[in-house]
C-alpha cells in the first residue's frame, strides 16, 4: 500500500473480447461507484423491509399489514442488485465504444415501487385506525 | 501526483480514493444488515456479518490492481452476495409469518 501507484502504462486490448478501447480510468471508477451505490440501495431496502416486519409492533386489526409493506421492499432489494450490475455492464460497454451511456430504468422502478408502498402503508394505517 | 485535485490530471488518485471509500461503505452496509438479521436469525446474521470483511477485502484487492480497469468478476460476486442475502431475508420473513401469526391471536382476543 505504501506509495505503490501500480503500473501506470496503458493496457490496450485488455478487455475480455469486448470491442472498443479501455476508457479513462476515472470513468471506470465512477461507473464502479455507481454500481456500489445501487448495491447499498438494495441492502438498505432489504434492511428496511426486515425492520418493518420484525421490529414494528403489529397493526391492530391488520395482522398482515407489516408483511404487505415489508415484503415488497425486500423483493425490490433482490431486483435492484442484479439490475445495478446489468446497468454497470451496459455503461462499461458504452464507455469502451465511446457511445453515450444508455438510459437508466432503475430510478423509475424505484420511484414507482416506493410510491406504491407509501400508498399501501397509508391504507394499512387507515384500516387499523378504523377498526 | 502534485495536483491530485486537478480535473485534467490523468492519474486518478482521488477517483481511486472515492472508489475505495465506496467499497468501505458497502462493507459497512453489509455489517449493518448482518446486525439486523442477527436479531431474528443468529446463523444467517453471523453469515452476513462475516461477508462484510470479505467485501472490504474485495475493494482493497481492486485498489491494488492495475488502475482503472473494469472487473466484471468481482462486481458479479458482490451482486450475487447482495441478491443471496435479499432472498435469505425474504425466506426468514415469509417463514416467520406462521410463527408471528401464532403469537398474535391472543393479542387480538384481548380487545
Amino acid at each position: 500500500m505504501t506509495g505503490a501507484t501500480g503500473p501506470d502504462e496503458d493496457h490496450p486490448g485488455s478487455g475480455a473480447g469486448d470491442k472498443g478501447t479501455e476508457p479513462d480510468a476515472r470513468f471506470t471508477f465512477a461507473n464502479e461507484r455507481t454500481f456500489l451505490a445501487w448495491s447499498r440501495t438494495a441492502l438498505a431496502l432489504v434492511v428496511a423491509g426486515l425492520g418493518i416486519v420484525q421490529l414494528l409492533p403489529p397493526f391492530p386489526g391488520v395482522p398482515w399489514g407489516r408483511h404487505l409493506i415489508g415484503v415488497p421492499l425486500i423483493v425490490l432489494g433482490a431486483i435492484v442488485a442484479p439490475a445495478g450490475y446489468a446497468e454497470w455492464a451496459a455503461n462499461q460497454r458504452a464507455l469502451r465504444r465511446g457511445e453515450p451511456v444508455p438510459r437508466s430504468w432503475l430510478p423509475a422502478i424505484l420511484t414507482v415501487t416506493i410510491t406504491s408502498i407509501a400508498l399501501v402503508s397509508a391504507v394499512v394505517l387507515l384500516l387499523s385506525a378504523i377498526r | 501526483m502534485i495536483h491530485p485535485d486537478d480535473p485534467d490530471d490523468l492519474d486518478p488518485v482521488m477517483a481511486r480514493e472515492r472508489t475505495r471509500l465506496a467499497w468501505i461503505r458497502t462493507a459497512l452496509a453489509f455489517a449493518a444488515l448482518g446486525g439486523a438479521v442477527l436479531k431474528t436469525n443468529v446463523a444467517a446474521g453471523l453469515t452476513v456479518l462475516a461477508m462484510a470483511p470479505l467485501i472490504w477485502l474485495t475493494g482493497r484487492l481492486s485498489r491494488n490492481s492495475a488502475a482503472g480497469k473494469s472487473r466484471p468478476g468481482q462486481l458479479a460476486l458482490i451482486t450475487l452476495a447482495v441478491t443471496a442475502v435479499a432472498l435469505v431475508v425474504l425466506a426468514i420473513v415469509l417463514l416467520g409469518h406462521g410463527k408471528s401469526l401464532g403469537f398474535h391471536p391472543p393479542l387480538r382476543r384481548q380487545r
